[in-house]
């Protein structure tokens, strides 16, 4: 029976702060954080350190990364300067966040075609090239770009244009053209140790 | 309700510095410092000086008190650690071992 925990407004704790249920943070924490159960870092509160736990809304700020095993909320006026990694992770209109931000624990964001998903989360050109992307097959004839595609499939350092296209297309229709290719996409034969020669003259008589 | 709350089950390895209320119901080691009064619960293990403006213990603690206005140590309460305090009280049942500084 972990009984709920409040840091009060005009409280500041130097050092670290661990323990099994909820805690309410209104003044300033200057150490970790690490709870069993949900942190509410509520408006005013201040946290200059790492917080894990559960459940974790931030109102106020924190320098440090924020490690939940359930979700991770930035409300509306929450300023972090850190880390985000949770399964789930909301940042509210009037959130900010300056770090990296890591949904983990999600299967199905995590596996299928990575390449796509990074180019168009972290090239910010991608989603600039949309519209002209769009507007393009009305002026050029389609034939140009597909068979760029074609020929020039296994190239991935292309220009953003070429390989928002690619992206598209993979999107459009994933099963039918990857499994046409992956005979040519197949990897380099196995390479096998050389045998010394008179490993190799041994093999042979075995053959006879 | 108090301004802060160490809850039980809850860890504090530091300085607390506080200017409301503090109840500690968990476990404290380091410093604790509040201008208002602090109340250490019955289940709380406390290793800290504490200075507030009152100092009500009913758990264990190890570590100096200091209060302007007083502090009691209630029934079940233990305390080694020096006392300053302008009124100090010992309730039945309660274990206290130290010096007492009544600014006499």
């Amino acid at each position: 029976m972990s009984q709920s925990s409040v840091i009060g407004a005009g409280t500041i704790v130097r050092g670290n702060v661990e323990g099994e249920g909820s805690l309410e943070i209104f003044g300033r924490v200057e150490g970790d954080v690490s709870m069993g159960g949900e942190v509410m870092l509520g408006e005013g509160g201040a946290v200059r350190g790492n917080v894990s736990g559960e459940k974790i809304s931030v109102h106020g700020a924190v320098l440090g990364d924020l490690l939940a095993t359930h979700a991770v909320l930035l409300e509306r006026g929450a300023k972090v300067v850190g880390d985000l990694s949770a399964p789930r992770i909301g940042i509210a209109n009037g959130a900010l966040v300056r770090g990296t931000v890591r949904t983990e624990g999600e299967p199905a964001l995590a596996a299928p075609n990575k390449r796509a998903a990074t180019a168009a989360v972290f090239k910010p050109s991608a989603f600039a090239a949309k519209p002209v992307a769009k507007a393009e097959p009305k002026l050029v004839p389609p034939a140009e770009p597909v068979e760029e595609d074609e020929g020039e499939d296994e190239d991935e350092d292309e220009d953003e244009d070429y390989d928002y296209d690619q992206q598209r297309e993979a999107a459009v229709m994933p099963p039918a053209r990857p499994k046409e290719k992956e005979p040519e996409r197949r990897p380099p034969p196995p390479v096998l140790p050389s045998l010394g020669k008179g490993a190799k003259a041994k093999k042979k008589k075995h053959r006879d | 309700m108090a301004g802060t709350v160490i809850g039980e089950g809850l860890s504090i390895e530091g300085d607390v510095t506080s200017d409301e209320e503090v109840v500690v119901q968990g476990n404290l080691r380091g410093k604790l410092t509040s201008t208002d009064a602090v109340s250490i619960g019955p289940s709380s293990v406390v290793q800290a000086d504490i200075t507030g403006q009152s100092v009500s213990i009913a758990g264990q603690v190890v570590g100096d008190i200091t209060a302007p206005e007083r502090v009691d140590i209630q029934a079940g309460g233990r305390l080694v650690g020096d006392v300053k305090a302008a009124r100090f009280t010992i309730a039945d049942g309660a274990s206290f071992k130290g010096a007492v500084d009544m600014e006499v």
